[in-house]
């Protein structure tokens, strides 16, 4: 009894040392990002800020004009989500019902579409998109998002479709509706939850991505969040107290998200991936 | 009839044809641009054979950044696999605050790379940094030690922060991977007198052992084609220490322009990483096998 009680109390010191490491980036950009001018470069060990201020914020936003870049990922976020689910649930659930055989080896597709280097695919998109006109747009961008965003999508997917016992179609379809009725109005509702956490984790992904980002756009007005970001890390005047709160601004809303989601995609690899 | 076996394919044709236009067309197109001479800005190019892998072979500068590439995936992915499995068996055996710890562990996992860049750099900067600056209130160290632009640290602080990052992802699939271990087979290993090293080796181990498979092909991949943590943090630098392949590539294609060896890169990673995939794909079907005998 001794013995487990002792394992549970180094299973927390373990714990709550990791939680220190995973938490700690993140609480220090907010601070940092909220503390007074000249305090960053004055004092660099005070933890807590002397004056909070939503200077840099403020500064960040309109001055420097990040709102722009927020409103593209914004954009480009919603638009790749909305494609990639659409294009993903309709296979995924195909995979599920009517090439079951397909779906014992997905694990294996969605590798396989893993092994290709995003700095390989990077140089064929940019020649396309520069031929069809579509470098620097947010168009171009939403089209090579769906690379990654659609595999990873009916990957997750297919476990959710799994789930749909086959009875209640096989009712659906004697009452008269057609395959494409039978997924819209009884398959998708029942797989609803699953289908928004598909969504919101490509939402995510979109969001937080930088290489295609980078390579196929370069006017600021078109930049996304994370390029935008890089740009002012370029920029004449290194200011960390914008750069912190650039990065908040970015990085808040994803983990909101994620930790919305995080039961639902934990499971993923576990049930989807194996059987 | 015939409507039925249209239908069944509408479902599955859209994906088809966005995957094997975004990936088919690609590979193809850079096996063909990669025996060019192929240039970013000059749209002129004329046929070189195999040229450019016969440069790119011959130039140590590629297998510097090879090898950096090699142990920037073993240390990554053996850091990453020990945090996030000890992680996981620490979070099966705790019932207290369980929730609160996951949610907390999982937080790197949401971190676009420009925000670990800036969050890392912040933090690890020469000047204004917060742990170079306590290290020199604790007296650790004399003067504040220069964690990315010394040319030993770098590497090493690139593989932690990599870890950072990493780990939770292994963490969250080993955790649920454990609970599908059905608990009464723990239960007569105990009755039966085994001990906990030997029901883990003999029961956890087993039952999670293809989820561990894919998720270190998974990951063995993710990391070796990483370019955004790099790029972003040391660029490379200094002096060429970081620089891993796909750095490299980029560096060709985008700093010297020359596209058409930069496809060659490219297509060299890509082969290494399918053999390595074939590989790991082998052994795995072995498992399979032997876990249906």
């Amino acid at each position: 009894m001794r013995k487990k009680y002792f394992a549970s109390l180094i299973s927390h010191i373990y714990l709550l040392l990791l939680c220190f490491f995973a938490v700690f980036p993140l609480l220090w950009i907010i601070i940092s990002s909220i503390k007074g001018k000249g305090e960053l470069t004055g004092n660099p060990t005070a933890f807590l800020p002397k004056v909070v201020t939503l200077e840099y914020y403020r500064h960040v936003i309109f001055d420097l004009g990040f709102i722009v870049n927020i409103r593209n990922s914004v954009i480009i976020s919603l638009a790749t989500t909305g494609i990639a689910i659409t294009i993903s649930a309709l296979a995924a659930y195909g995979i599920v019902r009517f090439f079951p055989k397909i779906g014992t080896v997905l694990s294996k597709v969605l590798v396989t579409t893993y092994i290709f280097p995003p700095i390989l695919l990077a140089i064929p998109y940019s020649i396309v998109m520069a031929k069809l006109g579509l470098t620097n747009t947010r168009i171009g961008l939403v089209l090579v998002y769906l690379s990654f965003s659609i595999p990873y999508a009916v990957w997750l997917l297919v476990g959710f479709f799994k789930t749909v016992p086959i009875g209640i179609e096989e009712a659906a379809k004697i009452d008269g509706a057609n395959k494409i009725q039978v997924f819209m109005q009884v398959v998708v509702p029942l797989v609803a939850p699953g289908i928004v956490a598909t969504a919101i984790y490509t939402f995510i992904n979109v969001w937080n991505e930088f290489l295609y980002s980078l390579i196929l756009i370069n006017d600021t007005s078109k930049m996304t969040v994370a390029v935008a970001l890089r740009s002012l890390n370029g920029s004449e005047i290194l200011d960390w107290g914008d750069m912190m709160a650039a990065s908040t601004l970015v990085v808040v809303p994803s983990i909101i998200f994620f930790c919305l989601i995080q039961n639902k995609i934990a499971g993923g690899l576990s049930e989807g991936a194996v059987k | 009839m015939k409507t039925r076996s249209y239908t069944k394919w509408l479902f599955v044709l859209p994906a088809v044809i966005v995957v094997a236009a975004l990936f088919i067309y690609p590979i193809f197109s850079s096996l063909f641009f990669s025996m060019t001479s192929k240039n970013l800005i000059r749209p002129r190019y004329s046929f070189l054979g195999l040229k450019n892998y016969k440069d790119i072979l011959s130039d140590p500068k590629f297998w510097a950044a090879f090898l950096n590439s090699l142990k920037w995936t073993v240390y990554s992915l053996l850091g990453q696999i020990l945090v996030g499995f000890t992680a996981a068996l620490a979070l099966n055996r705790v019932k207290l605050f369980k929730g609160m710890y996951k949610t907390l562990l999982i937080i790197p996992w949401a971190f676009p790379s420009i925000v670990i860049a800036f969050s890392w750099t912040w933090i690890l900067n020469g000047v204004y940094g917060i742990l170079p600056n306590l290290l020199v209130k604790w007296k650790i160290y004399e003067t504040a030690p220069q964690f990315l632009t010394e040319k030993n640290l770098a590497f090493i602080v690139l593989v932690l922060i990599n870890i950072w990052f990493g780990a939770p992802m292994i963490m969250v699939n080993v955790l649920s991977a454990l609970q599908t271990v059905p608990q009464d087979q723990y239960e007569a290993a105990k009755i039966d007198g085994a001990s906990a090293l030997q029901s883990f080796q003999h029961i956890t181990i087993p039952h999670i052992k293809l989820v561990m498979g894919l998720l270190v092909v998974l990951r063995t991949v993710w990391i070796f084609n990483n370019f955004d943590l790099i790029y972003l943090i040391t660029g490379g630098g200094p002096a060429g220490s970081t620089q891993t392949v796909p750095l490299y590539a980029y560096e060709m294609g985008w700093g010297t322009k020359l596209l058409g060896k930069s496809s060659a890169v490219t297509v060299l990673l890509f082969i290494f990483l399918m053999s390595v995939c074939i590989i790991y794909f082998t052994i795995m079907n072995c498992w399979e096998r032997e876990e249906n005998k």
